[in-house]
């Protein structure tokens, strides 16, 4: 056995080397802060075993790439998980680092003859940016198209080279197959490897730095075990957070891990795309239009600037006033990056059309494995088509691009679609009971859920509800629930099948009461009483076929006639090319607004 | 070099000895240095310059240039003038593959007399966001950075996050009803109209 270690000592050296390690000491105490460096050589460990796996699975093309994350992240056992430990493990890396530049600036340690620590620290900080930055753009679902491709695009602005960098940065006159593949060299190739050069260098610079100031403590703790334990301790620290953030939206359900969202269309632009929370800061400054227009100043000259100024920091440190100025100055970065980033997230909190936008994309990415699932797999044309033949994704859009500038959606639920002041009845589970009681109720008949905002405020319905129905409906109360429960079974709304059945009976009853006809056939037709032309038909009232009739053409006879407010007809005529939308685009809406679509039996 | 050059003649004139003077010694090693620097970067050089030439390939790749294409008919315009959008189908390409009859890009379309058609590009001249209608506003809004214009494609946000009004498009209404609308992208980010090549 001896002769054993003999032989390899003698080969390798690794005695000699077990040996300094053991002498070796730290200066000052023992500390958790400085196992910083061991951290992040665990975290490189752990991007580079995970994304190794995660590279094993995934392929680089238009046609493939969300195809293939879709894959790891429903159908592949763990795949989530190690999606999710890599993409929490990067974020981490990037708040490790900036906590050890601005821990080596407070200390003003960037000095001589440590100004190469310090710089190698500070491009394993860009580096990272750039692995943040390339990684997003590889799961090629809406947002990661749409934001990268308006980073990428701000090359343009600059002056003369602008396209020509835009063509290189995106290996083509647009975003396609060879932006991935581009991408994907950048991420899983040139930038680790650059980062492992940088960390490597950062140890070799500490040496020499230690060397050239005399520092080797002579009487401090011995490195081994004491500092290396408690190195181990902070990557076990480092392990548990990433974890815990992995796992912060439990290990069931869509929302498990990091959310994959629909996948990228070609050409369209995904609304609510905003850039990662590490570029939020810069997002809100460019925002903020300090410069007038044009993006040079904010998106280039600046951070460039900032970059140049950090470079410089163990010059200007070397100045007593100016390494104040140098923890001033990274202090005020700080904040004002915290700042600007909460004031977007305030601004785009406020916005309901941002919102109601966000929340599509969450939707639209949730039901992608419904669909395909349904579908028993992605067909060779794309995932695409499946979504945009689905009601639930599909008709939400389209009362968001035609129907919410008017019309709000506002229920108990989150998906709430509101602009902001509307113009039109509320349409949240429009024909149900209850928004029929609701239309029926006096107090709420001139709201702005209803007619309160259209010229039908101060018209005979309005003035019918609160006064003579009011009335009616005090002699005969039960009248009223009757009245309220036969109208909204003539919407056969599917939530309501199976209510409707139960109310058979009393349903029959109302319709051999005649209710509907005794209340409402002055104005409206029902069946054979009343005419046309006066007020909206309510035969089938809130049916699919009534809702798209209307929606076709609401100054048809049948529906408000010359009565009809602003409402636009979507489809006046036959003729598909004349109208705003196609006969199967107002069936996704009506769809949608009847909440009937496909969902997977439990 | 002074020294360089009185060894020079010190050396013998027939340049056969076998002595190696340090002159000779740091000539051949200045020759071994120069030689290995050289083949040396030669023969990183040479993979290196295959490679770039194939990353800078992009570079040589052109747009189409913009031309006409039917986009709609004038009765699918609305009468107010309110302006709608529409795709522009044509055939993409996408490296190695080649899409047939897909939409390719947008325009909004409004009418702005009998038989007159506006055209603007959807794309937003600040950052290449898609601009959207908002009815509310009675005008276009670009969702990431507020960018807010007229139905003209005005700017109306002082200051504007946007460098130029939105580019305004060619449009030909042959026989007074097909639509046609020269397709075009233009560079963002700057003040000037200039066509991406």
């Amino acid at each position: 056995m001896k002769a054993l270690c003999d032989w390899i000592d003698s080969r390798t050296g690794l005695g000699e080397w077990l040996r300094r390690c053991q002498a070796a000491r730290v200066p000052g105490r023992v500390c958790l802060c400085r196992s910083l460096p061991l951290v992040l050589v665990l975290a490189f460990a752990l991007q580079a075993i995970t994304g190794v796996f995660l590279l094993m699975r995934y392929c680089p093309s238009s046609d493939t790439a969300w195809e293939s994350v879709y894959w790891l992240q429903y159908e592949t056992q763990g795949g989530w998980l190690l999606r999710a430990i890599h993409h929490c493990c990067g974020q981490a890396v990037l708040v490790l680092l900036g906590l050890y530049l601005v821990g080596i600036i407070l200390r003003g340690t960037y000095r001589a003859p440590r100004e190469l620590v310090f710089w190698s620290v500070l491009l394993l900080g860009l580096v990272t940016l750039g692995l943040l930055l390339s990684g997003d753009l590889l799961a090629w679902d809406e947002n990661s198209r749409s934001a990268t491709l308006t980073r990428v695009g701000f090359l343009q602005a600059l002056p003369g080279v602008g396209e020509s960098l835009f063509k290189l940065a995106a290996a083509g006159p647009e975003f396609g197959n060879l932006t991935l593949s581009q991408f994907t060299t950048l991420h899983t190739v040139i930038l680790p490897g650059a980062f492992l050069v940088l960390l490597l260098l950062r140890w070799w610079f500490v040496r020499r730095a230690t060397a050239a100031d005399d520092a080797q403590p002579t009487d401090g703790p011995f490195y081994w075990p004491g500092q290396a334990l408690t190195g181990v301790v902070g990557c076990l620290i480092l392990l548990a957070v990433v974890f815990g953030l992995a796992l912060a939206h439990g290990t069931t359900g869509q929302r498990r891990g990091v959310v994959l969202g629909a996948p990228a269309d070609p050409v369209e632009f995904y609304d609510a795309a905003r850039p990662e929370w590490a570029f939020l800061g810069l997002y809100g400054f460019s925002k903020l239009g300090v410069f007038g227009s044009g993006t040079i100043v904010p998106i280039f000259v600046i951070p460039g600037a900032l970059v140049c100024l950090f470079l410089l920091m163990p010059f200007i440190g070397r100045w007593r006033l100016g390494h104040v100025f140098n923890i001033v100055l990274v202090l005020v970065l700080l904040g004002g990056n915290v700042y600007l980033s909460c004031k977007v997230l305030a601004e785009d909190r406020a916005d309901g059309r941002h919102q109601a936008l966000l929340r599509q994309g969450e939707l639209a990415g949730a039901r992608m494995p419904v669909l395909i699932r349904r579908h028993g797999g992605i067909p060779p044309a794309g995932p695409l088509g499946l979504l945009h033949d689905d009601p639930k994704v599909a008709g939400r859009k389209l009362f968001i691009q035609h129907c919410a500038s008017c019309h709000d959606y506002v229920g108990p639920a989150r998906d709430d679609i509101q602009f902001g002041e509307s113009s039109a009845p509320n349409l949240f589970g429009f024909g149900s009971r209850r928004w029929i009681a609701g239309l029926l109720d006096p107090k709420q008949v001139d709201s702005d859920h209803y007619f309160g905002n259209t010229a039908f405020k101060r018209g005979e319905m309005v003035k019918f509800v609160k006064q003579e129905l009011a009335e009616l409906f005090e002699e005969a109360p039960e009248d009223r629930d009757l009245l309220i429960l036969a109208l909204s079974a003539e919407a056969k709304l599917p939530a309501q099948r199976e209510a409707d059945e139960k109310d058979a009976k009393r349903i029959a009853e109302a319709r051999e009461l005649t209710l509907i006809a005794d209340y409402c056939t002055d104005c409206h037709q029902f069946h054979e009483e009343g005419r046309l032309g006066t007020a909206p038909e309510l035969t089938g009232y809130a049916s699919r076929e009534w809702t798209i009739g209307i929606i076709r053409n609401p100054a048809d006879p049948r529906f408000y006639g010359k009565r009809n407010d602003r409402m636009q007809a979507y489809a006046k005529t036959d003729d598909e090319t004349k109208n705003l939308l196609t006969s199967r685009q107002i069936e996704l809406l009506v769809d949608w607004l009847r909440g009937d679509w496909y969902e997977p039996e439990q | 070099m002074e020294n360089a050059s009185s060894s020079d003649s010190n050396r013998p004139p027939c340049g056969c000895g076998r002595s190696k003077g340090p002159a000779e010694e740091s000539r051949r090693g200045f020759l071994a240095n120069t030689a290995t620097v050289v083949l040396g970067t030669a023969a990183l050089g040479a993979p290196l310059v295959v490679g770039l030439v194939s990353f800078l390939n992009p570079l040589r790749h052109k747009r189409q240039a913009g031309r006409f294409f039917r986009v709609a008919t004038l009765d699918a315009l609305p009468e107010d003038g309110t302006p709608r959008k529409f795709p522009v189908i044509a055939d993409r390409q996408d490296a190695w593959t080649l899409y047939k009859d897909v939409p390719i890009g947008s325009v909004f379309l409004r009418r702005v007399g009998p038989g007159q058609v506006k055209a603007l590009a959807v794309i937003c001249p600040h950052a290449g966001c898609v601009i959207s209608y908002d009815a509310t506003a009675d005008g276009f809004l670009c969702p990431c950075h507020t960018a807010r214009f007229d139905l003209d494609g005005r700017r109306t946000d002082e200051p504007s996050k946007s460098p130029r009004p939105m580019d305004e498009l060619e449009v030909d209404v042959p026989g007074g009803n097909e639509v046609w609308v020269k397709f075009q992208q233009f560079q963002t980010g700057i003040a000037q109209k200039v066509v991406k090549t």
